[in-house]
Formats: C-alpha cells, sequence, structure tokens
C-alpha cells in the first residue's frame, strides 16, 4: 500500500531487514526472547556461587538441588495455567496438603491400594481446583479472595484430616517415602534424553515439512537441526553431570516428561492456544466463539491438579504429612518462580518452562547462599529482590507489549 | 439506474426496536445490492449501532423482518448471521494483542491435524491461507508471526476486517472502522472496503467522517431519532446537506426535495 510510506510506524516495519529499534527489542523480549534474561541471571548466580564455593557445581550437589526444585517446579507448572488466563490461585499449598492427606491416610491407614489413594487424591486437588473455577466463573467473584479463603478452609480441613495427637502420617517404609530416592540407571537417563531429543526433532522436522509443502518456505537449519542439537547438548550436559553422582533422579525424569507434554499441549493445541487468548482479550475469545467459562474452569483445574501432584511429592520427600505441609513458603516459590520465569502477573504470557527456569533460579539461590554460611537474613532478602526484579520487569514487558 | 433481477443481498423492512421507553429504531427499511458499499449516518443515539446489531443477530426486533439474498432470516445470534453469510467488525478491535496475526484471523475455527497426528494444529496451512486472504485483500503485513501488539492501528483494524472475510461472506458490516485511526491509516482502510467491494461483497459502514462517506459509499442512508430520515446516493448530495440531513437541521420542504430526488435515484 503506497499510503503506508507517509505513516513512519508501518515505514520502519517495511525494509527487509530492518534496524532493531527500542520496542522491537521490548517486543522481543517479552516474547521469543522472553527466557534470555532469565538465563543470564542463573549463570550469573551458578558462577558466583560455583566461584564462592566450588562444592555448589559438584554432581551430587547438583543432583540435590535438582531434586529439592522438583516439587516448586510442579506447584509453578500448574499456577502457569491459571496466571496465563490473567488469575491467581492461592490454595495451591493448602489444596497439596489436602490432597496428600487424604491419598496418604487412605494408603497408609486404610490400606488401599497406593495406586488408587494417588489417583483419589489427584481427584481431590483437581476438584478443589475446579471449584473455585466454577465459583469465580459464574459468580465473577475475584479468584484473590475465592482462592485466599478456600486456602484457610482447606487448612482447617487438613487439621481434621491428620490423626488427633500426634498430627502426622507417616510415611516411613511406604512406597511414597521412597520416590525421592529412586534414580533412573546411567543407561535408561541416557534412553530417556535420546527419546526425548529424537521426539521433539520428529515434532519440528514436521512443522518444517508442512510449511515447505505449502511453499512458506523456512530453514530446515534454524527451525530444526539447531533448537534439536541444543536440546541433545544441554540435555547431554545434565544426564552426565547427573550419571556422576547416582543417576538422573526419577523425579526429576518425571518433572522433565511432564513438561515436555504440557509444551505440546500448551503451544501445539487448540486448548492451549484458547488459555493465551483468554488470557489477553476474553471478550475477543467469547466473540471467536470460544467457551471462556469451559477454558477458565479447566485452567483452575490444571492448577487443582499440578498442586495435588507438588503435595504428594512433597509428602514423599519429608516422608509424611503434617499441618506444617500446607505452609505459605511454597505457595510464595511457587508464585516466584512462575514470574521469575517469566509468566506474566497480567495475563497471556509466559511457557511452561518458565516454571523449570524460575524454580532452578529460586532454588539454586537457597541452596548456594546454604553452601556459602549465609545467614538467613541474606537469603530473603536476595531472593526477594530476585523476586522485585522479575515482576518489574514483568510490568516494563507488558506496558510495552500491551501498547497499540 | 440498472434493474436488478437478482433480489438484493440484504433487505431489511420496517424493522422497529425499542428499549423500554426509547424508540431505537423505528419502522427503518433499506436494502443493500451485491458489490454495494451503503453507509448510515447519523447523529450520536440516531440507531446506527442497533441496526448493524440487528442485522447480526445480536438484537432481536420487536417487528419487521430481515431478508437475506431473499429470505426471510429470524435471527437468534451471531451465528445464525454468519451462516446466512453476514459478518460484523465491531468497532473495538476484536484482536488478542498477544497473539500473531495467523492465530487471529483464525482464532475459534483453527485448522487441526487428526488426532492420530496428536490434533496439532496445522500451522502451516493456516498460514499459507492467511498470507492468501492478506494478500486478495492487500493487506502488508511483513510478519506475520509477531503479536499484533507490535502492528499498527490501520494493520490491526485490516486484521480484525480479513478475519471476517476468512468466512466469505456476502455482507460485511463495519462499525465505525476509521474512527480510531489516523489519516495513512485511515486511507489504508478505505482502500481495503473499496477490494471488498470489487470483491462483490455488500459492505454497510457507519462512520462520522463525511469525507470518508462520500469517497467510498454508493448510497447513504441518514437516521435520525431511530427513523430513516433521507437516502441519497453518490453524487446526488452535498456535504451540507447531508449534515442538515443528520442534525435536522432541513425543514420539511427541504427533507421532501431530498426524498424527491431520492425517488428519482
Ligand atoms: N442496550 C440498550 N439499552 C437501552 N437503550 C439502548 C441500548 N442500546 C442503545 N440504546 C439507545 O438506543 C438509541 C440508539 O442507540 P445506538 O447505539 O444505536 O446509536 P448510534 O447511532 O450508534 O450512536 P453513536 O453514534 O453514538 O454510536 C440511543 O438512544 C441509545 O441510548
Ligand atoms: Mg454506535
Amino acid at each position: 500500500m503506497a499510503d503506508l510510506s507517509s505513516d513512519p510506524k508501518a515505514l520502519s516495519g517495511r525494509t527487509g531487514f530492518p534496524p532493531m529499534n527500542r520496542h522491537d527489542l521490548m517486543t522481543a523480549l517479552a516474547t521469543r526472547w522472553r527466557m534470555v534474561p532469565v538465563l543470564i541471571a542463573l549463570a550469573l548466580i551458578w558462577t558466583y556461587f560455583s566461584w564462592a564455593n566450588p562444592l555448589f557445581i559438584s554432581p551430587r550437589n547438583l543432583s540435590n538441588l535438582s531434586l529439592q526444585i522438583v516439587v516448586t517446579a510442579i506447584v509453578a507448572l500448574g499456577l502457569m495455567f491459571v496466571l496465563v488466563i490473567g488469575e491467581i490461585d492461592l490454595s495451591v499449598a493448602a489444596s497439596g496438603a489436602v490432597s496428600a492427606a487424604i491419598s496418604a491416610g487412605l494408603a497408609v491407614n486404610a490400606g488401599v491400594d497406593i495406586g488408587i489413594a494417588i489417583l483419589v487424591g489427584l481427584g481431590v486437588g483437581a476438584g478443589i481446583g475446579a471449584l473455585q473455577g466454577v465459583i469465580v466463573t459464574w459468580f465473577r467473584a475475584p479468584a484473590f479472595i475465592v482462592t485466599l479463603g478456600m486456602s484457610l478452609i482447606l487448612q482447617g480441613i487438613l487439621l481434621d484430616l491428620l490423626p488427633e495427637g500426634t498430627n502426622l502420617i507417616s510415611l516411613v517404609g511406604t512406597p511414597l517415602g521412597k520416590i525421592a530416592t529412586l534414580y533412573l540407571s546411567p543407561g535408561m537417563g541416557i534412553a530417556l534424553l535420546g527419546a526425548m531429543t529424537a521426539l521433539y526433532g520428529f515434532l519440528s522436522w514436521q512443522s518444517w515439512r508442512a510449511s515447505h509443502q505449502q511453499a512458506l518456505g523456512g530453514s530446515l537449519l534454524r527451525e530444526v537441526l539447531l533448537p534439536t542439537a541444543a536440546i541433545a547438548i544441554a540435555g547431554a550436559a545434565a544426564v552426565a553431570v547427573f550419571n556422576a553422582y547416582r543417576g538422573v533422579p526419577g523425579l526429576v525424569a518425571f518433572l522433565l516428561v511432564l513438561l515436555a507434554a504440557f509444551s505440546y499441549v500448551t503451544t501445539q493445541t487448540r486448548f492451549g492456544l484458547y488459555l493465551y487468548a483468554v488470557g489477553a482479550n476474553a471478550e475477543a475469545a467469547r466473540r471467536a466463539g470460544i467457551s471462556v467459562p469451559f477454558v477458565r474452569i479447566a485452567a483452575f483445574t490444571l492448577t487443582g491438579l499440578f498442586a495435588a501432584l507438588g503435595g504428594m511429592i512433597a509428602a514423599g520427600r519429608v516422608l509424611g504429612v503434617s499441618p506444617d505441609s500446607a505452609d505459605t513458603t511454597l505457595l510464595l516459590e511457587a508464585i516466584a518462580a512462575a514470574v521469575i520465569g517469566g509468566v506474566s502477573l497480567f495475563g497471556g504470557r509466559g511457557s511452561v518452562w518458565a516454571a523449570l527456569i524460575g524454580a532452578l533460579v529460586i532454588g539454586s539461590v537457597s541452596n548456594g547462599m546454604l553452601l556459602i554460611n549465609a545467614s538467613t537474613q541474606t537469603r530473603l532478602e536476595v531472593q526477594g529482590a530476585i523476586l522485585t526484579l522479575a515482576v518489574v520487569l514483568d510490568a516494563l514487558l507488558s506496558r510495552r507489549g500491551g501498547a497499540r | 439506474m440498472a434493474t436488478h433481477t437478482p433480489p438484493p443481498v440484504l433487505e431489511v423492512r420496517n424493522v422497529s426496536v425499542r428499549f423500554g421507553g426509547v424508540a431505537a429504531l423505528t419502522d427503518v427499511s433499506m436494502v443493500v445490492w451485491p458489490g454495494e458499499v451503503v453507509a448510515l449516518v447519523g447523529d450520536n443515539g440516531a440507531g446506527k449501532s442497533t441496526l448493524v446489531k440487528t442485522i447480526s443477530g445480536i438484537q432481536q426486533p420487536d417487528s419487521g423482518e430481515i431478508l437475506v439474498a431473499g429470505r426471510a432470516h429470524a435471527m437468534k445470534g451471531p451465528q445464525d448471521a454468519a451462516a446466512a453469510g453476514i459478518q460484523t467488525v465491531y468497532q473495538d478491535l476484536a484482536l488478542c494483542d498477544n497473539l500473531d496475526t495467523v492465530q487471529n484471523l483464525f482464532l475459534g475455527r483453527e485448522i487441526c491435524l487428526p488426532w492420530w497426528k496428536g490434533r496439532r494444529m496445522d500451522r502451516a496451512r493456516m498460514e499459507k491461507r492467511a498470507r492468501e486472504v492478506l494478500s486478495d485483500l492487500d493487506v502488508k503485513i511483513r510478519d506475520t508471526r509477531v503479536p499484533s501488539s507490535s502492528l499498527s492501528g490501520g494493520q490491526r483494524q485490516s486484521v480484525a476486517i480479513c478475519r471476517s472475510i476468512l468466512a466469505n461472506p456476502q455482507v460485511v458490516l463495519l462499525d465505525e472502522p476509521t474512527a480510531a485511526l489516523g489519516v495513512a491509516q485511515r486511507k489504508q482502510v478505505l482502500a481495503l472496503i473499496e477490494r471488498l467491494k470489487a470483491q462483490g461483497r455488500a459492505v454497510v459502514i457507519i462512520s462520522h467522517d463525511i469525507g470518508d462517506v462520500q469517497q467510498i459509499a454508493d448510497r447513504v442512508v441518514v437516521l435520525r431519532l431511530g427513523r430513516k430520515v433521507a437516502e441519497v446516493t453518490r453524487g446526488g448530495y452535498s456535504r451540507d446537506e447531508l449534515i442538515a440531513a443528520m442534525t435536522g437541521a432541513l425543514d420539511a420542504a427541504e427533507l421532501a426535495a431530498l426524498r424527491k430526488e431520492l425517488a428519482h435515484g
């Protein structure tokens, strides 16, 4: 359109290889490159702690660190769904604890089959999420308060569920109590990496071939080979470190498979797209024929499901369920992880991998601070500062990204 | 004037809409032929948006009927209007800022691979179709993969209009499509409307800008306080006459003269 040339904004977008101006840079940072500043921060944190105490990068410590972040990462993954649709769920820690108490109670005290007990617990978590989703959607009540109230109710229910006197359901010696001590054999770790890399390579090759068949172009090197190679190299490094200690921890392998599966759901399926659409502009989504209530309730349900999963794994790691299981530290760290990883509190933005990277940032700081004998005060101050920085970045990028 | 043998693509017959005590529309009739741009003008509260909402099935008329290609349609909702070949682009843009052009164009009607291929969205086919639609209408978007937030206002409005074209409608209703745009971007959208017309589609456009109306409308329907007070054809009216008809500054005799002109078409 010839008219465009008189419009300075359009003009900048017309040259073949545009110089990257500030606005383009901010947009890229808010979207494709959202992980870049986070990864740089993580690299800096790791460099510092390795320099301050070389034990930090020992295979043993890295292996423990990765086990320490599994629960936070899984709960953060769940939170991502509600955050993306522009809502929040403050009940995740309490709902995880209640689900774990129900599973543990069934398995340990009632002698129910462990598989069934876990399924019931997951169902309870999903049910709590769905109920909150229904309340928020139908009554248009603010999620902030609805889920805060639910959290209080669930903390009360947790006390009711725990046996009087001891206030503890012990998981010592039960299958659930052993999950944190499972490791893949070195060969299995390599096989898992090979399978995941191959699957990624195959799926991206399929997309590349489809756009090639439609004559849309696209470089095989940049869209398939390089990303697949990057995953293979990063994965090989991680597996090598794990295998230098006891092998890939079972829980870490589980977390990675879960993240990969939900990465597919959020980026490749219609449902995933609708989450982002509802988060950005619910009215536009409604007019496009999307069932906004369904998407909202589904997001809350997934959050509840992952909260239950996180709660059970946490119980397995500390070998029991107690009133402390509903501790708000987990809630705060999971929200912080999601936000640090780049999930926007304003809705519509954030990837599944944010949960992993954000949890790694928080976990690395906790772990490293212990290794260098820093005081609790210092640890809290540093973690708080990182979270504040992350949320400021989110606000800056959202303002830019949302500007017309 | 040429005689039209096929029925008009859209006909509004004696439509009235009341909101409690307010008569938003009173006995309004109009016809729209294929490949024609009809402008709806009138002062604030004249009933333009109500008329568009009635045609697009969002508002049910209290009396009167809507005919599409000669057949009466009782439209219970926007889906019914869409099925009858009517698409509407509302003034407040219905795009998601975080989604790219292709995702916005196909939102709610994504093309997916079969379940045995994992129910993935078929990005390649959507991208291809999107590029076809954009180039058919000569809408220039450098990169269809950047989020809509980085498009200009004119580009965004163009994407919203292209979105309505994907369903291949016979009638496109535009409620103030140029209201929020600068001069260059306004031209861009007006050129797009010309191309919709060249494709043989009928366009009904609400506009407050007399300049725009004079430029693109083949026919102008003037509403005042819910009634159709005048209908003029391209070249058959002056700017001042139009404004007078809108604001009610014309007296009855002048109005009769305008009506006579209309009758002679
Ligand atoms: N949902 C509604 N409920 C009650 N009254 C309404 C409703 N929608 C419109 N009206 C009234 O109907 C009349 C016509 O409104 P309409 O929005 O169709 O005007 P318009 O010509 O589009 O005006 P504008 O140029 O300001 O957009 C106004 O008096 C308005 O207040
Ligand atoms: Mg209006």
